[in-house]
This record gives C-alpha cells, structure tokens and sequence, in this order.
C-alpha cells in the first residue's frame, strides 16, 4: 500500500465511521429523543403521588362492608376500612384478594366465543341471538349466580323472567329455609353480637367470611373488649373447631349430627328455666335434655350450664353455618331460633341479608331443567363454580351440554371454561352495584380505577341485551339504573319496612312454588322521575361516604314465629359405614374456593394451622396414634362414593372420631395458575339434603388408612405451645368485668420481671438492677407504639394480608415457603395453651387458642440494631426501629439477634409477573436479593400523615384520631384489636392500652423496651369437673343483669358470682 | 509441658525407643530439609489437583449463591446461619494452633515446638485465609463487603462500632496479618538456605524473599529481638480472637447463645482443634517426607497432651451450659439445652460429645498417645466433632429460637456441603504449594537443637 492508497483508505474509512456515528444508518447506538410533558391536563382527582379513596364496597356472599378503595395514578393499588361505618369495621381478608383478583394473570382479558377471542360488540350480538332463539323456541333463559345486591338481583331475576337463582356452596339456605317454616319469611335472620355476653355457637364461621364476616366479628370483637362493663364468653358445640371455633372459650364437642338436639334442649331447658309459654313453645314439647346430651356424648350438666347462662345474661345463639350443614340443618337452625326466641335475645332479630338466597333444590330444579331441554341459555355467573363444588351426582356436565352456557366471569375456572360464550364482565372495581348486607344498612359501589381491560359491567351486559330484544325495555345505563333506585327507594323513602315485601326472586313457597315472572315493564325504572337537588346531593354524599344507613339499620324486627311444629329427628343420618366422620370446613382464606387463584389467599399462612398452598385434614392426635400417622403423611379418606388423599395435620382442634378438611382447594388447571393446590374432597360427596331440602355437606361416614407416604403439606408454624412464655398472656376474665382502666398491679400470674407500666426509663432499670451502656434513646416527639388486643383478635388473618398489599411482599410460592423463604412481616401466631380449671389441673380436651399477631416490636433497645455492622437498622428519633434496604449487606444478623424472629431476608430476588405489577404499592420500594427487611410501622403512611398534617395548617403533633388506625394492620383489623399511636402522648389511645392492667410484652426478661404491647387475653374458669357446679358456677363469667346491648352498661352490674381465686392458669 | 526426659539441646527425646533417627549435622538438617522441595512426584501433582478441583467446587457454589441468591443454601428463617458461619468458626479455631505453638510456647521456651512450629504456622495463616473466605461469601450482597471498612467516604456512611462483626473485622484482619508476619519473619533464615542453595530465577525469587539474610552475628541479634517481640504480641492475639469471634454469638440475645463462659470456651475449643489438625496434617508428612529425626513421636505426644488438656476443659465447658443453664432458672437457656440432646440435632451433639470429651481420653493410655494410627483417628476425630459443636451452637439456638411458632429445621443444600469441601481444598492447595516451596520444618532451629559440630568433624 502505498501513501495514496492508505489516504484513500483513510479517508472511506474515517467518513464511514464517522456517518455511522451520527446514527444515519441505524438507531443502535441513538439515544431516543424523550420529550418530557408537562401534567396539564390531569385527569380530575388524580394527584400523582398522591391517593385518592373512593368509598365502594366488596361482597363475599352475604356479607358486605364499605370499603374504601386506594386509588394510584388511575389504578386501584390498596383497600383500606371506612372507619366512618359502624361497629369496628377494618378490611375483610377477602377484599384483599380481590384486589389481587383485580390484577390476576388469569384474568379473561376480552370475550370469546367458542374459544376465540372476539370483540364485546361480537359477543353482545351473540348473546342477544341466543335469547332470542330460546325465547322464540319456548326455551328459558335462566341465571345461576352467588348471593347479589338488591339492584342486581332485581335486574338479573327481571330479566331472566324468575328464573335466577342465587345459590352458593357454602351458604346460608337451611337459615332461610328455617325462617320460612317459623317465621313465614325467607330472610336471613340478623345476629347483632355486640351486646351479648354470651355466644352459643353450633358451629358458625361467624368470624369467617362468607357467614357474617366484618358484621359479626366486628361485633363480637367489641364484646371481647371489657370497655363496656363485660367480656363476652363465646361457647361452641360442635364436633370441629375451625378458625372461628378456635376462638371459643368453652368447647362442647359434641358427635358429629347432634347439633341440632343439643340447640333444641337448651332451649327447652332455658324456656323453663324462663318459664316461657309463647308459640314456640310448641315446638319444644317433646325436646329430651338428657336424650340429646347422651345422644351429643355431652354431660347433661353441661347443657344445663349453658341453658344457665344463656338465660342469666343476654346471650345469643348462633346456627351451624357449614359446619351445622349435616342431614338436620334447617332443623339446627330452627332449634337456633327457638332458643333466641325462648330467651328473647336481644340481638336476634329479622333483619339480616334481604336479598334472595336460594338452596340447593333451587340449583337441582335449574339442572334438572337444563337436562330436559327447557331452558335455552344459561347465564352463568362468576363466583360460582358448580363443576367444582357440587358432587358428581349433580349431573352439573350434562346438563350444561343441553344447554348455550354463557359464563359472566371475569376469570377462568372449571365451570366457565365449559361455555360456549364468554363474557368477562366488570370486576367488583370497575362496576357499579349496591349491596344490602344488613336490613337498612345500603352500600353502594362504585369504580374505584381505570377498567384494566374495558370489560363492560354485568348490568349493563343484561340492560343492552333487553333493550336489543325488547325496544320498549328500559333506557339508561347500568350506573343510571342503580342512581335511580336508589334515589326512588333507598333515599327518596327513608322508613321501608324491607320485610314487609318479599324480596326480589324469593321463593315463595318452599320448594315447589315459581315466582310469578316479574314483568319488566312494571319496574320502577321504566319510567324514571328526574332527581331532585336535594336528592342529588344526598347520592353525591353517599358516593362520599360509601354506605347509607336508613332508619330501619338499628331496629330490631322481633320475630313472631308463625309456623307449625315441624318434626324433628335424632342424630342426621350419614352416609356410608366408617368410623370416622368428615367434616368439611371453609377455607379461612378461599372461601368456598373462589379465591385460590389468588396469591396471597394460598400463601399466607393458615391462621389455625400455618397450612400454604395446600389442602390437610385435621387428626386427633389419638386418631393419629391409631392410625398410626405423624404429621405431613398422607391419609386416604374413602367415603362411599369415592376417595381422596390428603396430608395429616394433627390438631386438637377436632373430636377423635372426625377428620376434618378445608373446603376450597383442589382445582383444575381451568382455574388458574396459582388455584392447583390440594384435594377437592367434594368429589368424593354425593348431593346430599335434609328434610326441609337444605344441602348437607357434613354426610359422610369415612374410613381412613395411612398411605404410608410423605405428602408435602407444609405449615409455617413451628410448635403448637408457647411453652408459657408468655406469647399469650391469659387474665381472668372475672377481673376484666370490671373494665380496663390502668390499675397498679398487673393482673398477670406470676411476676413479669420488668413492670414496663409508666415508670421512667431510669427508675426501670434501676428496679431491674440494670445497667444501661448506651443510654435510653431520645424521642422528643413522637414514640410511635402498636397496641393488640388478643381478646379482641380472633385470628381472620386480614392483618397479615394487609401487610403483602401495603408493602409490596413477594409472595414466594409454596416449594420455597417449604424451604423457609416466606416474606410476612406480620405472622399471626396460633398457640395451642391447655385450659386449666380453678385446682390448677389441665383439660387436655379444653384446648385455647391464643392467636397473637407477631410483627417488628420497634425495640428501644433492639438487639438488632446493635448488632448491625453497617448500621442498616437503627432507631429513629420517632421511635421506629428503622431498616435502610440500600445500606444492607446481609449478614443476618440481626435476625439472628431479634427474640421475636420478626426479620425477614430476601434469598431471592422476587418477580411480580405482569400485571401484579400494576398492584405494588408505589409508596414502598420494592426489594432485591440479599437485604433484610421488616415490619416498619407502615413508615410511608406515617410520613403521609405528617405532611398532610402540617399542610393542613397545624404546627402541633399528629392528633391522636389521625393515627390510631393509621398501619396497613390496624387500618385492615375488623376487631379493631390494634391500635397505633404516639406512646409519648399520655392522652393516646395506645398510652391508654399499654397503661391496662392486662397490657403485657412477650419476653420481658430480654429487656428491649418494645413499642409492642399485646393486651391479655381473657380465659374463663371453670369448675375442676364438668358435674361438680352445675350450671351457675360455670356461667359466672358472663354474669350480669339485665344488659340491654349497646354502650350504656357500663360495668356496675358486670359482677362476678363466683367466688374463685383470681389467679391465671399458667401455673407457675 | 516439654517431657522432662529431654535433655537440653537435643531435638528428640533419647530415650524414646520409637525415636530412630537422631539428626547428625547442620548439613544433614539442611539437606533432609530442602530434598522435600526437589521435583514434586506424580502423587504430589494427584494431590494438589484434588485440591484445585475441590476448590473449583468452591468457586462454583459460590457463584450459584451469588447468582440466584442465599436462597440456594439451606438457610431459612429465623435459621440465618449455617454452615459457612460453623465452618468459618472452625478454620478460625484451626488457625489458633499454630500461633499458639510458635509464639506462646516460644515464650515459655518449650523445646518440642521446634520441629512442629512451622508447618503449624503455615496451617494457621491458610486457616485464617480459609476463614476469611465466609464472612465475605455469607453476605447477602457480598459485592458490598467493602462497606464494613471504616474509611472516610464520599457516601459519608459509617460503620458501628458496637456490633461483634465489626469486632471481628479488626480482630481477624489484625491476627492475619500479625500471625502472617510472624511467619514470615521465622522464614527469613530459612529462605536465605533456599536462596543459597538455588539456582537462576528461584535463587532471585529466594533472594528477594530473604530479605538480605547474611547470617551475621548483627542480623541474628536483631532478628532474635523482633521474633521475641512478635511472639509477644501474638500471644495475646491468639486468647483475643476467638474471644472476639465468640461475641459474635454471646452478644445476641439469642438462648444458647448469651453466655459469658463463650470466650474461654472458644479459645479452648480453638486450640483443641488446632492441635488435633496439626496431628492430622504434620503424622503423614513426617512419614511421607521421612522427617522423623526432626518430627516425631515425641512431639504429637506432646499435642496429645495438649488436646486432652482442652479436651477437658471443653467437656466442663459443655457441662457447666447445662449446669447453668438449670441453676439460672432460666427457661429458654433451659428449653435449648434440654432440646440440644433430645431434638433434631441430637445426633450431632451426641456426636460432638463422643468426638471432644469421650474419644479422647483414649490418650490418657500412653500407648494410645504414641501409636500413630490412635492418633491419626482420634485427631480425626476431634476436627469432626469440633466442626459438630459449631453446629449445635450456631444452629440449634436458631432453629428453636425464643418464639415456638417459628421453630424451624436447618438443613444443609449440596451448595454449601459444596463450600465446606471447597474450604479444605482452598487450604490444602495453599498447604501443599508451601510444602513444596519453603521448608516446613524449621531449619535454623532445628540446627540449634544439634550440638555444635565439634572441629575436625566439619563438613
């Protein structure tokens, strides 16, 4: 090469590079032009950084509560309690997963029509097609949907011309059904627990979800709590305990079908312990105290212990629920009613869910119908799932072949992938609806957030398709048509007496009588009157506040029974020939399995057990002796019509002679990625019903025999006591009658080594003969502090959840929660602590379960902190035990040094797939591989608070109301069991709580000053022997006079009639 | 501690019949010394792979760990420690021996160390090398490990001085770098024979090694003074250190955990390892390198005896956790004793009993303590079972911590019995590249055990 050639190479060369570099040919190495935007235009009420709350509301079953919906940027990210509703309010566990719900992977994103995707303009015309040729061949259109909310259920049942029926699994028909035999009226009946001292429960979830939820156990939390003069003294008769049987103070395990026996002869016994002579009093002539006892394997005293105490204080009686769901169910909920009638229970009225709930005879007629060839489509809503959770004798398969099955859900499950038109309707935040959960208590709903895939709302599916069919059907749109009602009947006429008419679709007679087909054109929207401003302003109030409560909310309906003697009979026959009984039991978290998809419904731990991601069976651990089991093995359970396998958890929580397993799991891959946990142990049922056409669900005698395998059910929790360290701080519930005011003494058996009570720092560890190396911390301000009430907590489980959704936690999956990896920061502790009687001696068959709520303690002198090399964690001059994820290094050990083992590590990097991650919580960074983290007293909403504080003009601290209910956890609480505050304000809630003569800190003897409290829980004494006392010795504890419910009675009368020594069973 | 059967200035005792070859001269010394550095054999080269290969296992568990997280080990929570922390407490204790026989029976002039001492030395400084490996591994983000040095930083971020890591950070790194001078320091006259009996670049590699090591009266007199000093101020560093690492443990709050006996209890059990790891490592060498006029029976005897001494105070040790644990009342220190023997892990501690306290009083019997396969099985032994109680303390108090509702099972994953072979490779590697290139027995030590050459017998 020569000069001239090298220049010439030189100068193709340098000008092609230097070409390429202007990005000329190819954008790889161009920096993309990003223009930055300025907000102008930002859509009303979205601040970004800021959320906004819209009251709604969210439904499981019959059981609704206004629930406010955290709005980020357009998307729902968070629910949080509208703590402007009454009683205690807090978060249902279950509006949690439906967030989740929300944002599932699994979420049907646009129709389809046999299985392929098609617009929503497609698949209206092909539904209006379908309803129209079944009505031209004379065919029905028929609806099969969970419990609704007056304004749907009027519009499903109009448009289906009746033939709706609203049925779910593990619902409530035997109380209808009882109703309409005693009372004339199918309606649910109303269980206001708030002033009963006593609950007798015949196996009611009524702290569970689907039974009562929010209502019931906010009610009974605030009769846990000694504030009005009392502590409510909840007994249970059952054969099984499940989370909300875990709760009970005293526990009559009564044999599996006696339940019903048992209810009907205390109601004889306090009928004539009242002398009673009213019209029930027919239906008890021939009830056998001594006959139900023998048939119950209960002693007769104790039915007369309970029939003492039901009648002494006001008490109330609650019906089975599932777990009473066995061959006698509607007559357990009859007997139920007797006994709240005989005694003239306070909060016993009839003014509960008035919308229709449907029984299993209803669902059988539709399938019937649907296999004949009658009706031509069936609509087929979401949340209820008749391929998983009706037997195979249902026939639900063949009878959805005869028939165009239109499914509504917005999520794939085994019933909805069978249809021929898929309409993935609105979710519960993207729609409009109205619930009615109590008589007169309305909710109303609305979208919270963007539409994440512009589903269309089941209403306006349903107005669209008539007004196709039908050009005279009503106009508007689907929210019109709920503003309407409610400003023609709830708000426009205050006082309705909502009994008075039956409500929509009822079934009128039985279950043989069809509704009269509603004609829609004598509907009250037809022809709507235009609002008045007044009116306007009251809706737009209601959309504020989220709820309504009209003047009916509040009034007991007595009930007058007005039917005639139905005939009872003995122990509910079951069927097959083993030994054992199965008893099935909600999921505290799946509900009836509508949630397994979810996440969070599956990973979080099992309050009663610490079971994930799988189904169990609870074993007596005599069964489990016999049977020759230990925990973690396989048990097969054969019933007569089939078999299933499933891991053994021994428990206390069951009689010897039942297995019991959690309803819910054991879904098809149709259900979703997250829903294949476990057995379904439905399909080893037949449909099964009472006399009175209730399902009966508890059928089945069972044989069990080890497989002799290892399944790989996996419970968080490590051991089932506390071993009396204090994790469970019992106190006689006789000293609590008197209320909790501070007292000087603690009420706790045996010395706590470090009287935490108002003593200043110094005087402490003077008194502890301590010296203190480093000085107590400084808190000028603030000390922020959490207070539980393990009285009040029954262990729902919403506080956990709330924590995963506040604070973005990964949720780990089942193989690595196995291996340990779980991220709660807030564990709900179950320990199993034996009763002891007034001798000291235990009753290994009166088990308690003290669930207490584990979380960060926010130590002033944490161990944790102190051990950190790089001072990661620190304390705060809040109060807060601080933890700065960029400044780990791991090295674990301050988990290794913390007595609570409240710190969580990260072993992996966590992913959100698409779009959970539209759910995180932008408050909150989300963490990476190798960093500790924990429990930080929800610090973003703290910050929040405080800014919004001073924006407000003030220059003063925090008011104690701003904070009380401030963390994700005391914000979710139904009990209301935890509250948070400043612990340097002596006026704060929290200062009040720690001050309580039942306030006490698990392990005192590590000396780490916590900012934790937990406030005992109240145990019930009893007699050394069932036979010794009788009845009145063993009801001292809810003694009381005349309580008339409510927050008058304050504590005089509340006193005790026994005279036993006060000391605590934890015997030292 | 020395027999008193030894006369003064003999490197053996005479009248050890198992003694066979007594050292003649200074150039007998010189050249049974330096024929172990010639050509290394095949089986050498077997070994050393073995070695690098076991290490290569290391390398590999580690950058799983690093890759996909912690969560390839078997740690769970509240169980935050395992097997790199035993194993890092371990070569920590093995790193203790060697300091202990250079520099403290140095000060109080026991002649039997002489002929262990290096190879001692050279088996601490690539413990503690070993050692330093865990706590930079064990990190959750182990690339950030530069933050637990307090330098000023532009991020102005510091480090607190009350946490035991941070302890440890000046008490390891200072025992390091103080037991690797040491070393180096005894080194120096040694290399200077290398240098002078090298050739081409080793002889320069040697030369630069050596310092200018002539040998002169004036060098000796200064050198005799600073290895004087060293052993001075190692002596304490050797009772400091595991003190230190002890903290790690006794200053959590954590059952099991929170006791003042740890500090004694971990210098004890250090320096029982330690010996029972120079039996280990220094029995088949001096077969193998054929140094029995230099190492000998006499020697291990006298680490036996070492070890039966910590043996026995170990065995007090463990009883006085259960005697305290009973007298204090306390339940949960009650709770972890009583689980320790009864529970998941009792195999190990029952194993931990039979390796430290029962295994060894076999060498309370002489022949046992003079037989070289007792006590090649029984030193075994005590490395097994001291690898064992750094399991129980570590993972038995954290398994069953104070909250029953989070007990858990600590087991360990292939990754991590991956590292804990891994460690041994990453020692022996070091250990054998050093047999091969320095003397492993002091030679100028061992020329001042042989009496001075009388004139006319000079080579």
């Amino acid at each position: 090469m020569n000069r001239r050639n090298f220049l010439q190479a030189l100068g193709i060369g340098g000008g092609a590079s230097a070409l390429s570099a202007c990005g000329l040919d190819n954008n790889r190495y161009y920096t993309p032009v990003e223009n930055v935007v300025p907000y102008v235009n930002r859509p009303d009420q979205i601040v970004p950084g800021t959320a906004t709350y819209f009251a709604t509301s969210v439904h499981t079953g019959p059981n609704a509560y206004p629930t406010l919906a955290i709005h980020r940027e357009g998307r729902v990210v968070n629910v949080g309690g509208n703590h402007k509703a009454p009683v205690l309010g807090g978060v249902s566990r279950y509006a949690f997963f439906e967030v989740q719900r929300h944002y599932s992977p699994d979420r049907l994103r646009s129709p389809k029509a046999a299985g392929q995707d098609v617009t929503w303009e497609a698949a209206r015309g092909q539904l209006a097609d379908l309803v129209k040729s079944a009505r031209a061949a004379g065919k029905k259109v028929a609806y099969l949907g969970g419990y609704k909310g007056p304004t749907l259920a009027k519009l499903i049942d109009t448009f289906t011309a009746g033939e709706a029926v609203f049925w779910e699994p593990l619902g409530r028909e035997a109380e209808a059904r009882a109703a309409e035999l005693m009372f004339g009226q199918r309606i649910l009946p109303r269980y206001d627990l708030s002033g009963a001292h006593y609950v007798l429960s015949f196996g009611a979830d009524f702290l569970g979800g689907q039974w009562g939820g929010q209502w019931s156990q906010g009610e009974f939390a605030r009769a846990r709590k000694p504030v009005d003069g009392f502590v409510s003294r909840f007994a249970l008769v059952s054969p099984h305990r499940d989370q909300t049987g875990a709760n009970a103070d005293d526990w009559y395990a009564c044999a599996p079908g006696s339940e019903a026996l048992v209810a009907r002869a205390v109601a004889k016994l306090v009928a004539d312990k009242k002398g009673y002579t009213g019209a029930a009093a027919a239906w008890l002539a021939d009830a056998d105290p001594a006959a139900a006892a023998s048939a119950a394997g209960l002693d007769v005293s104790a039915l007369e212990a309970m029939a003492a105490t039901f009648a002494a204080a006001p008490a109330i009686a609650l019906p089975g629920g599932v777990a009473g769901a066995t061959a006698s169910a509607t007559e357990l909920a009859l007997a139920v009613y007797l006994l709240n009638v005989v005694s003239d229970a306070p909060g016993f009225g009839l003014g509960g869910f008035t919308g229709p709930v449907h029984g299993i005879a209803r669902v059988e007629r539709l399938l019937a119908d649907a296999a004949a060839g009658q009706i031509g489509v069936l609509l087929l809503d979401e949340h209820v799932n008749p391929l998983f959770s009706l037997p195979a004798d249902a026939k639900v398969a063949e009878a959805f072949g005869k028939v165009s099955l239109v499914s509504l859900s917005s999520h794939p499950d085994e019933s909805s992938s069978t249809a021929a038109l898929v309409l993935p309707c609105a979710d519960v935040f993207e729609d409009w609806g109205d619930e009615e959960p109590v008589t007169g208590f309305h909710i109303v709903r609305q979208p919270a957030g963007v539409s994440l895939y512009d589903a269309l709302s089941l209403g306006d599916v349903l107005l669209s398709t008539w007004r196709a069919l039908d050009p005279s059907a009503p106009a508007g749109t689907w929210r019109e048509w709920v503003q309407r009602r409610w400003m023609s009947e709830v708000l426009a006429t205050p006082v309705v007496d909502a009994l008075s008419g039956a409500a929509p679709g009822a079934e009128s007679a039985a279950a043989t009588g069809m509704p009269a087909a509603a004609d829609p054109a004598a509907t009250p929207v037809a022809a709507p009157a235009p609002p008045s401003a007044a009116l306007q302003r009251q809706w737009e109030q209601v959309l504020s506040d989220g709820f309504f409560a009209r003047p009916a909310f509040g009034q007991r309906v007595v009930p007058v029974v007005t039917g005639a003697p139905v005939a009872f009979t003995g122990v509910a026959a079951m069927t097959g020939s083993g030994e054992y009984a199965l008893h099935l039991f909600p999921h505290a978290f799946l509900a009836d399995g509508r949630y397994s998809n979810q996440p969070w419904a599956q990973e979080v731990p099992d309050p009663l057990t610490g079971h994930v991601w799988d189904s169990w069976v609870h074993v007596h651990p005599d069964t489990a002796a016999k049977l020759g089991v230990k925990d973690g093995d396989l048990l097969e359970i054969t019933t007569a019509t089939g078999k299933f396998q499933v891991g053994v958890e021994i428990s206390p929580a069951g009689r010897p002679d039942v297995l019991a397993v959690p309803f819910g799991q054991g879904h098809a891959d149709a259900s979703g990625r997250y829903a294949k946990a476990g057995v379904n142990p439905v399909t080893a049922l037949s449909v099964t019903k009472d006399a009175h056409g209730s399902m009966a669900w508890q059928q089945a005698k069972v044989s069990a025999t080890a497989v002799g395998a290892q399944s790989d059910v996996w419970s968080t929790f490590g051991g089932d006591s506390d071993l009396d360290r204090k994790f469970v701080g019992l106190v006689s519930a006789e000293q609590l009658a008197g209320g909790d005011a501070p007292h000087g003494e603690t009420r706790f058996a045996g010395p706590m080594l470090l009287d935490f009570h108002d003593a200043p720092w110094d005087a402490r560890l003077e008194k502890a003969g301590l010296f203190d190396m480093y000085g107590a911390p400084e808190h000028p301000n603030y000390r922020f502090g959490l207070s539980i009430d393990t009285n009040a907590c029954t262990g729902c489980g919403a506080c956990a959840i709330a924590c995963y959704s506040e604070n973005n936690l990964p949720v780990v999956g089942k193989t690595k929660v196995r291996e340990g990896r779980e991220m709660g920061w807030l564990r709900v502790n179950r320990y199993w602590k034996p009763r002891r009687d007034d001798e000291g001696n235990v009753d290994p068959s009166q088990m308690e379960a003290g669930f207490v709520p584990m979380m960060c303690q926010h130590c002033a002198h944490a161990p944790c902190e102190s051990v950190c090399p790089v001072l990661a964690t620190y304390h705060t001059i809040d109060g807060l035990n601080a933890m700065v994820y960029n400044r780990c290094v791991g090295t674990r050990y301050c988990s290794n040094a913390c007595p609570f083992s409240a710190r969580k590590f990260n072993y992996h990097s966590y992913q959100w797939p698409e779009p959970f991650n539209l759910m995180l919580n932008p408050d909150v960074s989300t963490r990476t591989m190798g960093v500790m983290e924990k429990c930080t007293f929800c610090v973003q909403r703290i910050r929040r608070t405080k800014i919004a504080w001073k924006d407000r003009g003030h220059t003063d601290l925090v008011a104690d109301s701003e904070l009380t209910r401030l963390t994700a956890c005391a914000d979710a609480c139904p009990s209301g069991a935890i509250t948070f505050g400043n612990l340097n304000d002596a006026e704060a809630h929290v200062t009040q709580q720690r001050r309580s003569a039942r306030s006490y800190y698990p392990l005192p003897e590590t000396n780490v000053f916590p900012a934790v409290n937990y406030l005992g829980r109240a145990t019930f004494h009893r007699k050394p022997a069932a036979h010794h006392g009788g009845g009145h010795g063993d009801g001292h504890a809810a003694a009381g006079g005349a309580h008339e419910g409510g927050a008058e009675a304050h504590g005089a009368e509340a006193e005790p009639h026994g005279n036993e020594p006060a000391a605590a069973p934890a015997g030292h | 501690m020395a027999n008193h059967h030894a006369p003064a200035g003999v490197g053996i005792d005479p009248h050890d019949p198992a003694a066979p070859n007594r050292p003649g001269t200074y150039g007998e010394a010189n050249r049974d010394i330096i024929r172990v550095l010639l050509t290394p054999s095949a089986s050498f080269f077997a070994m050393l792979g073995g070695s690098v290969a076991a290490f290569g296992l290391f390398v590999w568990a580690v950058l799983m760990m690093f890759t996909y997280g912690l969560g390839t080990t078997g740690l769970m929570h509240p169980n935050m420690w395992g097997v790199m922390i035993i194993t890092f407490v371990f070569w920590i204790g093995i790193g203790h021996a060697g300091t202990l026989i250079s520099a403290i029976l140095f000060l109080v002039r026991s002649r039997w160390r002489t002929g262990i001492y290096r190879a001692s030395e050279a088996m601490t400084v690539f413990a503690v090398m070993t050692a330093l490996l865990f706590p930079v591994i064990h990190l959750g983000r182990a690339w950030q490990v530069y933050w637990f040095f307090p330098y000023p930083n532009q991020r102005q971020l510091w480090v607190n001085f009350k946490s035991p890591l941070m302890w440890d950070v000046f008490a390891i790194s200072t025992y390091f770098t103080v037991s690797a001078v040491f070393f180096y320091i005894g080194l120096i006259p040694d290399i200077a024979i290398f240098r002078d009996h090298a050739t081409g670049l080793v002889k320069k590699v040697y030369g630069v090694l050596s310092l200018g090591w002539r040998g002169t009266s004036r060098q000796w007199h200064h050198y005799m003074g600073s290895y004087g000093f060293f052993a001075a101020f190692c002596a304490p560093l050797v009772l400091s250190v595991h003190s230190v690492v002890s903290w790690d443990f006794a200053m959590a709050p954590t059952a099991g955990w929170h006791s003042t006996i740890f500090p004694p209890y971990f210098v004890a059990g250090a320096i029982f390892s330690g010996c029972a790891m120079v039996i280990t490592l220094l029995l088949p060498m001096t077969y193998i390198f054929k140094w029995e006029p230099y190492v000998n029976l006499w020697h291990f005897e006298n680490l036996a005896k070492m070890c039966l001494l910590t043996s026995g105070i170990l065995t007090y040790a463990y009883f006085m956790e259960y005697f305290i644990a009973w007298y204090s009342q306390n339940p949960y220190e009650q709770a972890i004793f009583i689980w320790r023997a009864n529970g998941d892990y009792a195999p190990q501690f029952w194993g931990m009993v039979f390796c430290n306290c029962v295994a060894p009083l076999l060498w309370y019997y002489r022949p046992a303590r003079t037989n070289i396969y007792s006590l090649m099985v029984v030193s075994i032994l005590i490395n097994i079972g001291m690898w064992l109680e750094r399991f129980n303390i570590v993972v038995s108090s954290l398994a069953h911590n104070f909250d029953p509702a989070t007990w858990s099972y600590y087991w360990p994953t292939n990754i991590e019995w991956c590292i804990l072979v891994g460690s041994f490779g990453w020692f022996m590697m070091w250990f054998l590249v050093f047999c091969k290139t320095f003397p492993a027995v002091a030679i100028t030590e061992i020329k001042e055990m042989i009496p001075p050459p009388l004139k006319g017998k000079l080579e």
